[in-house]
């Protein structure tokens, strides 16, 4: 904190509250799409059809093509939001990073994942969205195609590991940021969510091998 | 026969300008219930008298002997040889100003810290001495009483990734003072001006939910209820004003 050596009288807002409940109701909205995301893709597993039959209904009834984008638009916003806490000051990285190292905290390293996976899913997630949104239809053989061509296999299995760590580490910080997770909740909170991050992966893995011995 | 421990302690006086930043290692032979407080009189009696670090109450009331050991602060009184190994490192708390070796100046900081949120019961009542002192409710009580153990010793502070980033965040300390002061039925001050003092990305909003402060205090407060509370509290108040914050 520093000592105050000058005398002005601050402008009275609410800046600081309305930008830390976008960038909670942003993540809120991206944690719950990306779950839905996964279990969604996932129905490959199915079969084709079953994947087929979803995208089918998400391009008939206009949610992909209108819900893509705000999704999009979603994701940078909530970029932008977050980043007014992302230490970009060399100083400031150079101080997280020893003190992360010294403390040797959980909590305190879980966030730094959280501002390298952001950087990693900024751009990934900017290229998987713009080149399935301007391919449309989504289908399952369009999917196994890219999979299978091989560097969208290595894209993935990049992509999928820090999507879920900062989905799950998000879920489980606006939970004790926002006093959803008490003190007596938190340990059993963060098992719950190391598992549900685990569970997702898991089943990320699967989907990927699925889309890789897909017939097409 | 006890442990042979090793320390390695940060000396620095940054008022001699021959001075350099540098570690110092001692060996000590433990003794039963030794605490770190107990190891460091018997270093400065025994093998270096210059060796700078606070204590008052040795007893984890008064807050002064709060340092980083093996990279987590804590107080050294509190802290018992026996739960650390046999290296044990001993830095000065970060964020503040550093006086000598170990001891820093939280006073400073501190005083700044309370001044800036209103640290105090503000009302309008004029005090009657002889008035019997106004009762509140047992619960009420015990509530703030919970809050108002912090010895200040600064340990949240020192492990707080944003305070050390960023020497405009106030801490979870100042946060706790405020929590404290809002279940006051004495204190006269409204919702909105307790947002005025920690509704912004000094107060409760640039606090990131790291919780190094949660598990690092020695007095074990409730830190991360109550900036959860907080932030819901002052989220609410936010949304209640959306269209009527004006310049006063």
């Amino acid at each position: 904190m520093a000592i105050d050596t000058t005398v002005f009288v601050r402008e009275r807002t609410g800046l600081a509250a309305y930008l830390d409940w976008l960038q909670a109701l942003t993540g809120t909205g991206l944690i719950l799409f990306m779950w839905s995301h996964m279990v969604l893709v996932a129905s490959v597993n199915l079969g084709a059809g079953a994947m087929n039959t979803i995208a089918r209904f998400f391009e008939d009834t206009y949610m992909a093509q209108v819900g893509g984008p705000l999704i999009g638009i979603t994701f940078l916003l909530h970029f932008v939001l977050a980043a007014r806490k992302v230490p970009f000051r060399s100083e400031q990285q150079s101080v997280i990073w020893k003190h992360g190292r010294l403390l040797r905290h959980t909590d305190t390293w879980l966030w730094l994942v959280q501002v390298v996976t952001a950087m990693i899913i900024l751009i990934m997630g900017s290229i998987h969205m713009w080149t399935v949104l301007t391919d449309l239809p989504i289908t399952a053989a369009k999917s196994a195609a890219r999979v299978q061509g091989g560097f969208w296999l290595v894209f993935y299995l990049i992509l999928l590991p820090m999507v879920e760590l900062h989905v799950g580490i998000g879920f489980y910080r606006i939970g004790v940021k926002w006093g959803f997770i008490k003190r007596k909740d938190r340990k059993g909170m963060k098992r719950f969510e190391n598992i549900l991050t685990a569970i997702f992966i898991a089943i990320g893995l699967i989907t990927i091998v699925r889309f890789l011995t897909l017939t097409i | 026969m006890g442990r042979k421990l090793t320390f390695e302690i940060f000396r620095y006086n940054p008022k001699d300008p021959k001075s350099v930043p540098h570690t110092d290692g001692f060996q000590l032979e433990e003794t039963d219930s030794m605490t770190l407080f107990i190891a460091l009189a018997r270093i400065r009696e025994e093998q270096d008298p210059s060796l700078q670090f606070d204590f008052c109450c040795r007893a984890g009331i008064c807050g002064s002997c709060a340092m980083v050991i093996n990279g987590r602060p804590g107080l050294a009184c509190k802290t018992l040889t026996r739960e650390l190994p046999e290296r044990i490192i001993l830095m000065p708390l970060p964020v503040f100003k550093l006086i000598g070796d170990l001891s820093v100046d939280t006073g400073t900081w501190f005083r700044a810290m309370n001044e800036k949120v209103g640290s105090w019961i503000h009302t309008d009542k004029a005090f009657d001495p002889a008035a019997q002192e106004e009762r509140m409710e047992n619960a009420v009580a015990e509530e703030i009483y919970e809050l108002e153990r912090c010895v200040e010793c600064g340990c949240c502070v020192a492990a707080c990734g944003t305070a050390n980033m960023r020497e405009d965040f106030v801490g979870a300390v100042a946060l706790n003072r405020i929590a404290r002061f809002m279940l006051d039925p004495r204190d006269s001050r409204t919702e909105k001006e307790y947002f005025d003092v920690i509704g912004t990305d000094e107060g409760i909003f640039g606090c990131m939910g790291l919780l190094a402060c949660e598990d690092v205090c020695p007095k074990n407060l409730p830190l991360q209820d109550q900036l959860g509370i907080l932030r819901r509290k002052m989220g609410w108040t936010a949304l209640k004003n959306l269209f009527s914050f004006k310049r006063t």
